[in-house]
């Protein structure tokens, strides 16, 4: 354990020295978030029964997994995998399986750390109080954060190369970012884009935390299903096709 | 009797049709240093790699320290270092966290103060990997070899990229190394370099083994002055001599 803790000592400070991960999860999120909350925060995010403070507090605390699940951890994998990296550790007593735990904690960490970010700002300069559970809250955001790592996980075991890892993160990170309701204001889209919105994997985490957060719980069956199904199945294909090289 | 660190018996390997490795057969003993000769593509990385266990033989066998790495990855690498050609580095990485990152790896590492010491790195403690120049980097991937206290290292092209004052400093300390006992596997495109640090050498051809034993005899073998002589004799390249 000691062992595993000074390895991930060293992967997290190389994290925290990429400027993207600065800028696209611990920056932009809280941006936006007092950006959209001075302009409109006390109004009502359409029919939804939250304001635009509460319901983009929980869709901004998303952006942090958004980023980790579906840019870091796929780019990291499939770099360590094409630089020979993780073949290098293969010729080690370790498992190169430990590199990539650390890699996908140290992406876990700059989640709840772009949230922690976020929270601080709303609780202290906004006065955002939330409703619901922050227990439950938190369990939830956890399955949403476990759920889109495994998709990210699958992408990098199913991208043999650079190229196709890049083209397959962007169709999947972008949209998610943008429509899933993360940045912006899921209730700002029309109805049609909006049940679109609604089946991205994001943006069920995203509605399922929406009614946590506002102390609802008797709707959230059918989307944790839906989050342990995901994490099951992509789970399942990133272990079942992972290759060392 | 001595006992084998590495025992290759018969090994083969095709790649699409192409034999790169030909039923290469020969031993390496305990505290030895051991050379594997070759051209460029002659099959001296692929035999590396299924010793290590990298890649799987599809004939023959391939034994360190009497065990198939494949097999016993975890063993057979806490006594075995490694260092591959072309390993990359991640992005950003100090040569101190690279040092910490590998000895997380080994239950009783080396102490990696020392061993940058010893290949003058230490003063590029702080640097970045990627900063560092192509002899730096060969040197620093040569410390993460010895920074698990192997009793055998494989060194792949070990000093290619190296400049005259850097290969000696590595020559050196392999030297120091012997004397405490390692067994070095390596492969160079130096004569020169065989000549200095190995006891026994194995020149290849197109995978199949064309001339095998310590230096002299394989000078004496072709009837040539020098082992970079030999060498040609036995690659058939006689019109360079």
């Amino acid at each position: 354990m000691r062992r595993f803790l000074r390895m991930y000592r060293v992967e997290q400070k190389i994290f925290f020295r990429s400027p993207d991960v600065i800028l696209f999860c611990l920056a932009m999120p809280l941006v936006v978030f007092v950006v959209i909350t001075m302009i409109t925060g006390s109004k009502n995010a359409a029919d939804s029964g939250l304001t635009y403070l509460q319901s983009s507090y929980v869709a901004l605390s998303t952006v942090g997994i958004c980023c980790s699940a579906f840019m870091s951890i796929p780019i990291t994998i499939v770099e360590l995998r094409s630089q020979g990296i993780l073949r290098r550790m293969y010729c080690s007593p370790c498992s190169p399986a430990r590199l990539l735990a650390c890699d996908i904690l140290c992406s876990g960490v700059v989640a709840a750390l772009s949230t922690l970010i976020l929270t601080v700002a709303a609780v202290a300069a906004f006065g955002y109080r939330m409703p619901g559970n922050v227990l439950v809250y938190l369990a939830m955001w956890l399955l949403t954060m476990v759920s889109m790592f495994s998709i990210g996980l699958m992408v990098a075991s199913l991208c043999r190369t650079t190229k196709s890892m890049n083209v397959a993160t962007s169709l999947l990170y972008f949209p998610m970012l943008l429509f899933s309701g993360a940045t912006i204001p899921a209730e700002v889209f029309p109805a049609w884009f909006q049940s679109a919105a609604n089946v991205m994997p994001l943006g069920v985490g995203i509605n399922l935390l929406k009614s946590v957060s506002m102390g609802c719980y008797d709707k959230i069956t059918v989307p944790v299903i839906m989050l342990t199904a995901i994490t099951l199945i992509c789970g399942t294909i990133a272990v079942k096709t992972f290759r060392w090289e | 009797m001595n006992e084998s660190s590495v025992s290759v018996r018969n090994l083969t390997k095709s790649f699409s049709g192409r034999r790169v490795v030909d039923g290469l057969s020969f031993d390496v003993q305990k505290g030895e240093v051991f050379a594997l000769l070759g051209h460029n593509g002659a099959g001296k990385s692929t035999t590396i790699d299924l010793i290590l266990g990298l890649k799987t033989p599809d004939e023959g066998s391939a034994k360190i320290l009497g065990m198939d790495a494949a097999k016993n990855r975890k063993r057979v690498f806490e006594r075995v270092g490694v260092q591959l050609q072309n390993t990359q580095y991640q992005s950003s990485i100090t040569v101190e966290e690279a040092c910490i990152e590998y000895a997380s790896l080994y239950p009783i590492p080396a102490d990696y103060p020392a061993l940058l010491e010893q290949f003058s790195l230490s003063s590029l403690r702080k640097s970045f990997v990627s900063k560092l120049s192509g002899g730096e980097r060969q040197k620093l991937s040569v410390v993460l070899a010895l920074i698990g206290s192997p009793e055998i290292v494989f060194l792949d092209e070990l000093t290619t990229g190296l400049d005259v004052v850097a290969r000696r400093e590595v020559w050196r300390t392999l030297k120091q190394l012997k004397k405490r006992g390692l067994t070095i596997f390596l492969t160079t495109h130096y004569m020169e370099e065989a000549e200095v640090l190995c006891d026994r050498v194995c020149i290849i051809k197109s995978g199949k083994k064309v001339a095998e034993g310590t230096v002299s005899e394989v000078i004496a073998a072709s009837e040539q002055k020098n082992l970079e002589e030999a060498y040609l004799f036995f690659m058939g390249e006689e019109e360079l001599l």
